[in-house]
């Protein structure tokens, strides 16, 4: 027995030295990087010449700022669609390819590609597709249903390219939170079914007061976890939206990509961090709501 | 209960991973100052320039005590044909000095050299500027230094570059020479006009003229269809035909000049005549795909494209039968405009602050800046910035170049008009420009709205 050191002491040491590789790689590429964004936005730096104090001057000019208000949005649209809507349809793809069906590998596999494929060779595709005037999405709507050529749906800009990204989003995430929707369904016990067969229940109620209520702590974790992603987007909206030149305009920007115009393009980087810490607040505020709610459900 | 704490724990490393990722955008360039060189890298994980990223280390060891070696900074070398010329060239003028390339990929090439510049880890002698909007920012950082002794000194006359070092003076300093000077005219197809039976389009042609040569060009008719002309999605494509008669700048923060060309072009998207914006930002259809396709008339672009044409068409890649008998004209130009107005966009070399070699350095920037290098422009196809008459031969004499007198006389300009002349605040503008550009151009809002919205934002930029 070492002296001095109880073993509880031991036991401990060990524990840390265990997380100490990780903590270690967090504390200096995310920790200390974090607690500097957050120092940045009550100042300002271009990188290069001396840093000044802003006081609260960054964030007094985000209320004037038109493109962060459309930045600011676009991305609370965007959530708000592709949240609910790919829980839905995770939940439903999930519920029934846990079915006996026939082919139902096949069909998870099918659901499941487009998380796994590129982005930039799905975001092609959808692009072909969606074509405003030779896509074939468009055709039919021209020779089918027989819209006008200039009324056509212009997909990419305007309105409609908030609907785009979010339809494509929850296409491309469905699968991933079907396998874990999946797993949730699997863990519930077959005999609460049986007991509910017994008792009369229909498919409905069997939903409703056993699937449901069982597949709780997975929902909780889906929905985090999509809110999280969803604050995050940037790809989808530059591919989607972007374009030759990558430029969005005030109908499709998104944060993250402001963020990052305004610390690397134009290099404002306090003020690029004002915008980084809204959308932390954003994020840290609506977990936490959520995270109310989950432990208000539970007891 | 510890459940409680678990699910505590976990909601937080979500959140600071997400902070991570939004932060880490101004947080971690912090770091720049300890390591430039893993930050640039960093910065540019789909970029081609870590890929690309690869330094010319000479195996010539300094043995020679008056030997130097720059450092300069360059994209694309591969595909590039010039700078490995000019570096060649220089070192047989100065054998002292060693020339080390470092390619930092075209893709974000101004933001990786930005980032290499921050802090005071970067050893490069001499950077290359692509584009205005990086300048202004190296400026601001200090990066790059003051090159107005060494002028005078050195007694350049800075009037042999056509009016472009004006556009890019800084409080009445130059921090750049450019070396390469790129302007606007518009290329045609002769075989789509010959079969039409139109005369092809003159070197003094009106906005007027040219919308009217357009439309007559064009042909709707379904399986063979001809576009009268065609717009690049750049914004300087369509907007800046608005700057030439030198009354306007992109600078100006009213922008109801720029009407009348967003009229023109939007109507000519309406009736056919050039292909439609949405359709080109859907499909990323690249311009010289477009003309080289056989279907477009005319197409508005930068000198650049001579040197694609002539070497695209000797390769086979293009097809000579589709596009192999093109030619030249100057920009059109607004009643009571001189013609030969046009826009240009300029390349060129600065010193950097933190370089020990100064002198060698700015003897390199002088010489290809100067009538040596604008001769080695030349033979690679390329405009130099000095538009010497020995240049201009040589480029006329390359094999493929158009042989009608119209052609060789469109390469002449009367004035020179930066796509982006310097401003404090020009990359925002820039930016803000770009944004409401797209948003004319794919009809998400009105022409008048559009520009409402840029004088409103820029102004916000120019009177915080």
């Amino acid at each position: 027995m070492a002296k001095g050191l109880s073993r509880q002491a031991k036991r401990d040491l060990v524990a840390y030295s265990f997380i100490a590789p990780n903590f270690i790689g967090f504390a200096v590429f995310t920790l200390v990087p974090i607690v500097f964004a957050f120092a940045l936005a009550f100042l300002n730096w271009d990188g290069s010449n001396p840093i000044t104090f802003a006081g609260l001057g960054n964030f007094k000019q985000l209320g004037k700022d038109i493109f962060f208000k459309a930045a600011l949005k676009n991305t609370i649209i965007y959530c708000v669609g592709t949240v609910p809507l790919t829980m839905i349809a995770s939940l439903a793809l999930a519920i029934v390819l846990n079915q006996k069906v026939i082919g139902r590998g096949v069909f998870r596999t099918l659901s499941f590609f487009p998380y796994v494929a590129s982005l930039v060779a799905v975001t092609s595709v959808w692009k072909m597709l969606f074509h405003p005037s030779k896509g074939p999405i468009n055709n039919i709507l021209h020779t089918v249903f027989n819209v006008p050529v200039d009324q056509l749906p212009q997909w990419f800009s305007g309105s409609l390219v908030l609907l785009s990204m979010i339809l494509f989003s929850v296409w491309r995430f469905m699968g991933y939170y079907m396998v874990i929707y999946l797993a949730g369904l699997q863990g519930i016990s077959a005999e609460l079914y049986e007991a509910a067969s017994l008792d009369g229940a229909n498919t409905w109620q069997k939903f409703l007061y056993i699937t449901w209520p069982q597949l709780h702590s997975t929902t909780f974790f889906v929905v985090v976890m999509l809110t999280i992603n969803c604050f995050k987007v940037y790809d989808v909206a530059i591919m989607l939206a972007g374009g030759g030149s990558g430029e969005l305009t005030t109908s499709s920007t998104v944060l993250v990509y402001y963020i990052y115009q305004k610390a690397f393009i134009d290099w404002k980087l306090g003020y690029s961090s004002a915008v980084a810490m809204v959308l932390f607040l954003m994020v840290f505020v609506v977990t936490m709501i959520q995270f109310r709610g989950q432990k208000k459900y539970q007891s | 209960m510890k459940k409680k704490l678990l699910s505590v724990v976990l909601a937080a490393s979500m959140i600071a991973s997400l902070a991570g990722c939004s932060g880490s955008d101004a947080g971690s360039s912090a770091s720049t100052d300890q390591t430039p060189q893993t930050q640039a890298a960093d910065n540019n994980d789909a970029a081609p320039a870590e890929t690309s990223a690869s330094t010319d280390t000479p195996a010539a060891a300094d043995t020679d005590a008056a030997s130097v070696t720059l450092k300069w900074a360059i994209w694309d070398k591969e595909s590039t044909s010039y700078w490995q010329a000019l570096a060649d060239a220089y070192q047989k003028v100065a054998p002292n000095v060693t020339i080390e390339m470092v390619d930092l990929g075209s893709t974000d090439y101004m933001t990786v050299l930005a980032t290499e510049l921050s802090g005071d880890g970067s050893d490069f002698d001499v950077v290359t500027i692509k584009d205005v909007p990086g300048y202004a920012t190296l400026v601001q950082k200090n990066a790059i230094m003051s090159l107005d002794d060494y002028i005078s000194a050195d007694g350049i006359d800075l009037s042999k570059y056509a009016g472009t070092t004006d556009q890019i003076t800084v409080n009445g300093s130059l921090y750049e020479l450019p070396f390469r000077n790129d302007f606007w005219v518009v290329f045609y197809n002769k075989d789509l006009f010959d079969e039409k039976g139109v005369d092809y389009p003159t070197n003094d042609m009106t906005f007027d003229q040219y919308d009217a040569l357009a439309k007559e060009m064009t042909d709707t008719t379904f399986g063979s269809q001809i576009y009268g002309t065609h717009y690049h999605t750049w914004r300087s494509a369509v907007q800046l035909f608005s700057v030439l008669d030198g009354k306007h700048t992109i600078l100006d923060g009213e922008y109801e000049f720029m009407k009348p060309y967003y009229e023109m072009v939007l109507n000519q998207e309406k009736d056919g005549v050039c292909r439609k914006y949405t359709d080109l930002k859907a499909e990323g259809l690249h311009y010289s795909a477009a003309f080289s396709g056989g279907d477009v008339a005319m197409m508005n672009m930068g000198s650049w494209f001579i040197a694609t044409m002539l070497s695209n068409l000797e390769s086979g890649e293009y097809d000579s039968s589709l596009c192999g008998n093109w030619g030249m004209v100057k920009y059109p130009h607004a009643d009571g405009v001189e013609p030969g107005s046009t826009l240009g966009t300029i390349t060129g070399l600065s010193v950097t602050s933190v370089t020990d070699t100064p002198d060698e350095a700015w003897a390199f920037v002088k010489w290809v800046s100067g009538e040596e290098g604008a001769a080695v422009m030349a033979e690679t196809g390329n405009f130099p910035a000095i538009m010497t008459d020995e240049a201009m031969d040589i480029i006329t004499g390359l094999s493929g170049f158009p042989t009608d007198d119209a052609s060789k006389e469109a390469l002449t300009v009367s004035n020179l008009y930066l796509e982006v002349p310097y401003a404090e605040n020009v990359s925002e503008i820039n930016s803000a420009l770009d944004s409401y550009h797209g948003s004319i151009m794919s009809g998400e809002m009105s022409i008048d709205d559009g520009i409402a919205a840029m004088n409103e934002a820029v102004q916000a930029i120019i009177n915080p």
